[in-house]
């Protein structure tokens, strides 16, 4: 028996009637269908004709640009939206995951806050009873637990918000870029149990940018692109296809100033893109072309010893090369606030073909401390460029390597003369 | 407390039981079933509600007695000597605070219920639940407010020597009554507002109106005849005639009684209509 039933699912949105544009008296007045000429109003469709099937137990991502419809699929399979066509059967307790936190209140204490937030995720309060110790523990909140909200630190706040999230069991769980958010050790955490779930036989549907995060808890995943589900398939053909159409911020990302960006007090990532060493941003590379990883970021409180470390992972989640800046001016020196821009340069002739995702991180040593880490924070194709001057040479076939350098090849020709052995180097004659 | 009465508490059918959904929405047997399973929602929203209400006040619930006794001085002074209102018999100021009571809850609640929606798009946004829990928890946050200002009320008017009698019994049915009607009127304001954001700016002049076409400050009997017939399609002065008539043991108007009551009726179906009608887009809408 199906665990999730979608069918011809499509969802129409009247542009113009959408958050922040609200119907005004005249136009009631004048009936809902007023004059076509006067609205600006088109229909859109968010999802087009979408069908699914899921068995009990799967862990199916979602993954798609942003805009594709992910958030939209996922919001009728929570109820929160109403489809305009098609129809969705859920077998089992439902419970969804958003947002965590939703309806937190920063005036009434983190018990109270638990118990609300529960309640809105569905929770009966004799489930609450039962769970709450283990909520609480696993919030480690400690004696702030009878404490407003308000005086949380935000590491604090998100913990025990995704400690009540955590320990949500219905038999689906629609979870929704919840690991967007917070620090590296809090996104662990938020791994950890979303595995546990899916080994628990849970059916799990995760909409996420992440698509490392999709690749490691997922065995199937759902590509939407323009509302039309595109592929439905192995995690790992899905993320090649979805990284190699530029899906996943191609070559270039920003993040926004403020609190949201990754990052915690002392620094903050501000953006990242592949670029050349003429300055242009790429997001396909030819395997015979240099390019540079760079990535910018805001020194918010002067702090010792920063290390940025940029890696690449291709399409099958191996990671093929990680760098960090060793040889910097500011080893061992307190950065000055402001901001910064590096760039670490891969050599041409040295990735395989392929989709690759970049991961930014910031750490500090002494005392160890990881500032953060940004998986996926760009994308780019890696192409490869058939002919003279690159690692491929004359051959034709496929190539699986995970790297594929341009390596020095020295020769050593023996001709039965004992004596008369000679070295040489490729291109001169013997 | 089992975790099976627990599990009861889960907005989704219990496990053998399928959702489907559809375009056109919830079927209304299910709907029933939806709000019974969401009761633990419910009562932590209206808890929060008063907590939070009177969190940080040094009077706290006490505000619940001064809120009317405020406005039952300025009327006293102001319209005491000017109308000189028949009140029969009873001392004005104990007539206009009997009548402020239930007023005071009703105002107090449909103003807070009306921005339920909008104050909450964020939720709405992530999370489903029964929508009419929100405005109706912020009603029933009311509820704890009138109990005290009635036991004030009440403690009163026996110290004005009006002796407790068989017609207090139906205080209690005519509490039943005012609830229902505050929560069709909060639901109905809280879609409105979800649609036009002018209802927010009209509500505080609506609220004022409707307090002074109440019969709270003057007795129904100083309103011209043809007007007075009329007075009970105002549910809210149904309410203040039958809580005063039942107090003071003055002679009930039962046409004016009548009238309110299917006025009450009226708006309630009407509430609930306009309710269904949005619930479903309440997520795009708000």
């Amino acid at each position: 028996m199906k665990s999730i039933s979608v069918r011809g699912l499509s969802k129409e949105f009247i542009l113009g009637q959408r958050k922040g544009q609200y119907r005004m008296l005249h136009q009631w007045l004048a009936g809902r269908e007023s004059n076509p000429k006067d609205r600006k109003s088109a229909p859109f469709l968010a999802l087009n004709d979408v069908s699914f099937d899921v068995e009990p137990g799967e862990v199916i991502g979602i993954v798609g640009r942003n805009g594709a419809g992910k958030s939209t699929l996922l919001k009728i399979l929570a109820r929160i939206l109403r489809p305009t066509r098609g129809r969705v059967e859920l077998r089992g307790r439902v419970g969804s995951l958003l947002e965590i936190g939703a309806g937190f209140h920063g005036e009434l204490t983190g018990r109270e806050n638990i118990f609300l937030n529960a309640a809105i995720l569905g929770m009966g309060h004799g489930e609450i009873v039962d769970k709450l110790d283990e909520i609480v523990d696993f919030a480690q909140v400690g004696q702030h637990l009878d404490e407003p909200v308000k005086t949380y630190s935000s590491g604090m706040y998100l913990r025990l918000a995704f400690s009540v999230a955590a320990h949500l069991e219905p038999e689906i769980l629609l979870v929704d870029e919840v690991l967007a958010v917070g620090d590296a050790a809090f996104q662990k955490k938020c791994m950890q149990r979303i595995e546990q779930v899916g080994k628990r036989g849970q059916t799990v549907l995760l909409v996420s940018h992440n698509i490392q995060a999709v690749m490691r808890l997922c065995s199937r995943a759902l590509l939407i692109d323009q509302g039309v589900l595109k592929l439905d398939g192995p995690v790992h053909e899905v993320a090649a296809e979805y990284l190699s159409t530029g899906g996943g911020n191609a070559g270039e990302r920003v993040y926004p100033e403020g609190p949201y960006a990754p990052g915690d007090g002392v620094v903050r990532l501000r953006h990242v893109r592949i670029r050349s060493r003429e300055g242009e941003t790429l997001a396909a590379v030819e395997l015979n072309q240099e390019l540079g990883l760079e990535m910018e970021f805001q020194v918010e409180e002067s702090a010792l010893s920063l290390f940025p470390t940029l890696s690449i992972r291709n399409e099958w989640g191996n990671e093929v090369l990680w760098s960090t800046d060793v040889d910097s001016e500011w080893h061992g020196r307190r950065r000055p606030a402001g901001r910064y821009r590096v760039t670490a340069w891969v050599p041409p002739n040295f990735l395989a073909a392929g989709a690759m995702t970049v991961t930014a991180a910031m750490q500090s040593f002494v005392p160890r401390r990881e500032h953060f880490r940004e998986e996926d924070a760009v994308s780019f194709q890696a192409v490869d460029s058939l002919g003279a001057g690159t690692a491929r040479g004359d051959f034709i076939g496929h190539i699986g390597a995970v790297t594929r350098p341009k390596l020095e090849w020295t020769m050593e020709y023996e001709n039965g003369d004992p004596a008369g052995l000679s070295v040489s180097t490729p291109g001169r004659a013997v | 407390m089992t975790s099976n009465l627990g599990q009861l508490g889960q907005h989704s059918p219990a496990r053998s039981e399928l959702t489907v959904i559809v375009p056109s929405g919830v079927p209304f047997l299910n709907k029933v079933a939806e709000y019974r399973r969401c009761r633990t929602l419910f009562v932590f929203l209206a808890l929060r509600d008063v907590m939070l209400r009177y969190r940080q006040t040094l009077l706290g619930v006490a505000w619940a007695v001064v809120q009317p006794l405020l406005p039952m001085a300025i009327f006293t002074v102001v319209f005491a000597r000017v109308l000189r209102p028949a009140t029969g018999g009873v001392p004005y100021w104990l007539f206009v605070l009997a009548g402020l009571a239930p007023w005071t809850f009703f105002a107090g609640a449909i103003n807070a219920a009306a921005s339920t929606f909008i104050n909450n798009q964020g939720l709405l946004n992530k999370v489903y639940f029964p929508r009419a829990i929100l405005p109706g928890a912020a009603v029933s946050a009311f509820l704890l407010d009138w109990l005290v200002t009635s036991l004030f009320v009440i403690s009163l008017v026996v110290w004005q020597g009006y002796r407790p009698t068989m017609a207090w019994l139906f205080l209690p049915l005519i509490v039943v009554v005012t609830a229902v009607l505050t929560m069709s009127v909060g639901l109905a304001l809280a879609s409105l507002m979800a649609m036009y954001r002018d209802v927010k700016h009209l509500l505080p002049f609506l609220i004022q109106i409707w307090l002074f076409t109440t019969p709270i400050v003057y007795p129904p009997s100083l309103l011209p005849h043809q007007i007075q017939r009329a007075v009970g399609l105002n549910p809210m002065a149904g309410v203040v005639e039958a809580i005063r008539s039942c107090l003071f043991r003055t002679a009930p108007d039962w046409s004016l009684l009548t009238l309110s009551l299917l006025s009450t009726l009226a708006i309630s179906l009407a509430a609930l209509l306009l309710f269904h009608r949005l619930e479903a887009d309440l997520a795009e809408q708000v």
